[in-house]
């Protein structure tokens, strides 16, 4: 039992939370948030130099190759300071996934580009009404030296400036993995506004011609990829929840000791102080979840009830301390030239992806029934 | 990072569980059913805490100078866990939180007279802190002694003095600065054997528990049962606490309760078909169990281990006390409620679900919120420690 942090990943984070710092100031992040899309390029390429875009990423392919643990970190300090850049559905969802489950061949073509910060390849894995990537709506039919895939993916990052989307389609009963183009002829994107504040877009194919040479993953092999996919995502976001939550209530804990009404802090109010106390005890029930999580993904071993767990943590804690800082904040946490409103954006948007706590105690509990079922027979 | 535990862990593990399953014998559980000897007390209680004693299993976190083993905290805790979730009454406080102090500070005589006799499974010792109007606030607790020659004269009264009416010892706090206003730099630490004249004990039965009120009058006390410094008492106290709640909130304990809930409902029929388990509302009970639980698990193998490493952060042992003590309340909540009715059955009542055990964990569970230190004062703590808030008023 170790809940030591290496001395290598404690200074990836110092690192990352730097160069954050730096980009994400408020000025910077109110200029962003005025381009047509909400994506900071300059810090995308600052991370590339600095080696954080191939935390994951094996050195031959030009990454740093610490595992999927510092890749997690780096989400962390990423949900710290807001900065809008799509770390989860690049680095987590598509590089890391690439890493593990597709061919030499591909790994060489995308993994390099990503790790450089030169080329973008993203991931759409949820579709209206399905965040599960293992059971997509998507048709992947087989044509000659490859599929057509159709169907449609929601909320994408970066759908436009992709070399490569990955995407799940069912081929009948079987799963295939691919890498759309999305300049291919088929695509149509149509743009989203998400509660977060980011471009997201609306990913539609018709027919969309993929070479084989672009499929990452067919059968049981994408089955298993793609649940990786959705468990590494679900623990990415969670540390990108802990890093949101965490500032929000340090935000919190400074206003209140600052703020006086009736000729004292409101800190000095247990009824307030009380409220950020419960923010700091939901913060440490999710990083322990969250570490415990990524650090079995990190070591290889199963996580399908851990990455659940995580998540569903995630999703209650995002909105109890988003709504609790809000509250404490009075008037002044809504308005748009306080930093705190985009941290509650994204809580929201992070709560709501990849599975609501809800549905996943949900799913959870159907795995506990089971279990409980096996051993009463046997 | 690797947070499971290692194999030598595993198998420390299962050796404790091993070992207080063969202590947990029918004549024990027989026993138990009286009230008065739930929490020990009993002959079989007594046979089975001295051949502990005689196995070598107390006192395996104490230094070898003292016949331990220096167990790491992590270690200790697995032992806690272990024996916890074996439903023994076993006395923590007495060996892992008491008598590491004694021997620290009492006099030579002492020290050989408790520790010796703590260590063959012999001695047990209550806790006298709390007074009729001193729970919370501690420091204002009103027990007097008096130097009179070599001897104190102890006058007072203490409550919820819990094994009062078997221990060996009362650990009581005591006013020795007349001086009232000098609050916790006025209190010394004592040890009162229970054989002492002037001494009684009165039951209080709670909603869970017996406990008790317990009497000092006029009593005539050597000074060589002063533990540490005179008006130095208020150290041992606070850092003794810290120890008690490693013990209160362990994983085991309620993970056999999730674990009996579970395997009930799998075969219990549910009234249209099929199994209990595969009612939707029973799953979203069991999923919100689970997932509080792994916090359990996590939180409490976080503290020891961060023992392990150098003193404990006030904030941390803070948070792990709140959240497992609302999380405890919760989950005996949510657990019930898959039982429904049947769930207030008591035990050996004709129908008790899992022989009534979580009936029982509920209404003893009442205390966890305020015991060991109210949870408002653990999150002003938290606020203070943690995030460097200003002191509430």
């Amino acid at each position: 039992m170790d809940f030591n942090v290496s001395e290598e990943i404690t200074s990836v984070q110092q690192l990352a939370a730097q160069i954050l710092g730096d980009f994400a100031a408020v000025d910077k992040l109110k200029a962003i948030e005025q381009q047509d899309e909400v994506f900071d390029g300059a810090l995308w390429q600052a991370l590339a130099e600095a080696g954080l875009l191939g935390l994951d990423i094996p050195d031959t392919q030009g990454g740093m190759d610490l595992g999927f643990f510092s890749l997690t970190t780096l989400c962390e300090e990423v949900g710290r300071s807001v900065a809008p850049i799509p770390v989860i559905p690049v680095l987590v969802a598509a590089a890391s996934t690439l890493r593990r489950f597709a061919s030499d061949s591909q790994k060489d073509q995308w993994l390099p580009g990503i790790a450089d910060g030169s080329r973008i390849v993203t991931a759409a894995l949820e579709e209206y009404n399905n965040d599960d990537p293992t059971l997509p709506g998507c048709i992947a039919e087989p044509v000659a030296g490859g599929y057509a895939i159709s169907g449609r993916k929601i909320c994408v990052n970066l759908a436009t400036r992709a070399a490569r989307i990955l995407v799940s389609a069912m081929n009948g009963d079987e799963l295939v993995v691919a890498l759309i183009d999305p300049e291919s002829a088929g695509v149509t994107v149509n743009r989203q506004e998400v509660t977060a504040g980011d471009t997201r877009y609306e990913l539609v194919m018709d027919k969309v011609q993929v070479p084989d040479a672009d499929i990452a993953a067919n059968g049981q092999w994408a089955v298993t990829a793609m649940r990786w996919a959705q468990q590494a995502n679900r623990v990415a976001l969670a540390a990108m929840a802990l890093g949101v939550c965490d500032k929000m209530m340090r935000i919190t804990g400074q206003y209140t000791s600052e703020r006086e009404q009736f000729d004292r802090a409101i800190a000095t109010f247990q009824a307030v102080s009380h409220r950020v106390a419960d923010c700091y005890i939901d913060i440490e029930c999710l990083r322990l979840v969250t570490q415990q999580a990524a650090s079995l993904i990190d070591q290889d071993r199963p996580a399908e009830d851990a990455s659940l767990i995580a998540k569903i943590w995630c999703g209650d804690v995002t909105h109890r301390v988003s709504q609790a800082s809000q509250h404490c904040h009075g008037g002044t946490g809504v308005d748009r030239d306080y930093p705190l409103f985009r941290y509650c954006q994204w809580a929201r948007q992070i709560e709501l992806s990849a599975g609501s706590s809800a549905r996943l105690t949900g799913e959870l509990g159907e795995s506990i029934c089971k279990e409980y079922l096996a051993s009463a027979v046997g | 990072m690797n947070i499971e535990l290692t194999p030598t862990q595993k198998a420390l593990q299962q050796e404790v569980r091993d070992y207080m399953t063969t202590l947990m014998t029918p004549e024990l559980l027989e026993e138990m059913k009286n009230d008065d000897h739930k929490e020990g007390g009993g002959p079989e209680f007594r046979k089975q805490y001295a051949r502990m004693g005689a196995d070598g299993w107390i006192g395996l976190s104490w230094s070898k100078a003292l016949g331990g083993k220096e167990m790491s905290h992590v270690e200790q805790y697995i032992f806690t866990d272990e024996v916890v979730r074996s439903g023994f009454a076993y006395p923590f406080l007495t060996t892992e939180s008491v008598t590491p102090v004694i021997a620290a500070h009492a006099s030579e005589d002492v020290r050989e007279e408790v520790v010796g006799g703590v260590k063959q499974g012999k001695v047990v010792i209550a806790i006298g802190y709390s007074e009729p109007s001193a729970g919370t606030d501690l420091a204002s607790l009103k027990t007097r002694a008096v130097r009179d020659g070599d001897d104190w004269i102890i006058n007072g009264q203490k409550m919820w003095t819990s094994l009062a009416n078997y221990a060996d010892y009362v650990w009581l706090a005591a006013r020795t600065d007349p001086d009232e206003s000098k609050k916790h730099k006025g209190l010394t630490m004592f040890l009162v054997p229970t054989t002492l004249e002037g001494f009684s004990v009165t039951p209080v039965h709670t909603l869970g528990v017996r406990t008790n009120a317990t009497y000092f009058n006029d009593i005539r006390l050597p000074d060589k049962y002063r533990v540490g410094d005179i008006n130095g008492g208020w150290k041992l106290i606070t850092g003794q606490l810290n120890v008690e709640r490693l013990s209160l909130f362990t994983h085991g304990q309620v993970d056999s309760l999730f674990q009996g809930v579970g395997e009930w409902a799998a075969i219990t029929d549910a009234p249209g078909g099929g199994k209990l388990i595969e009612q939707p509302w029973v799953q979203h009970n069991l999923a919100k169990v689970k997932s509080g639980l792994e916090v359990v698990k996590l939180i409490c193998w976080k503290q020891a281990w961060a023992m392990d490493q150098g003193p404990l952060d006030m904030a941390y042992a803070s948070t792990g006390k709140v959240y497992s003590s609302e999380f405890f309340v919760e989950l005996y909540r949510l657990l019930l409620e898959v039982m429904g009715q049947a769930g207030t059955i008591a035990a050996h009542s004709p129908g008790a679900v899992l022989k009534g055990r979580i009936e029982f964990r509920w209404r003893v569970g009442s205390i966890l919120t305020f015991g060991g230190g109210a949870n408002e004062i653990q999150r002003d703590i938290i606020a203070m420690a943690g995030l460097w808030m200003p002191r509430t008023r």
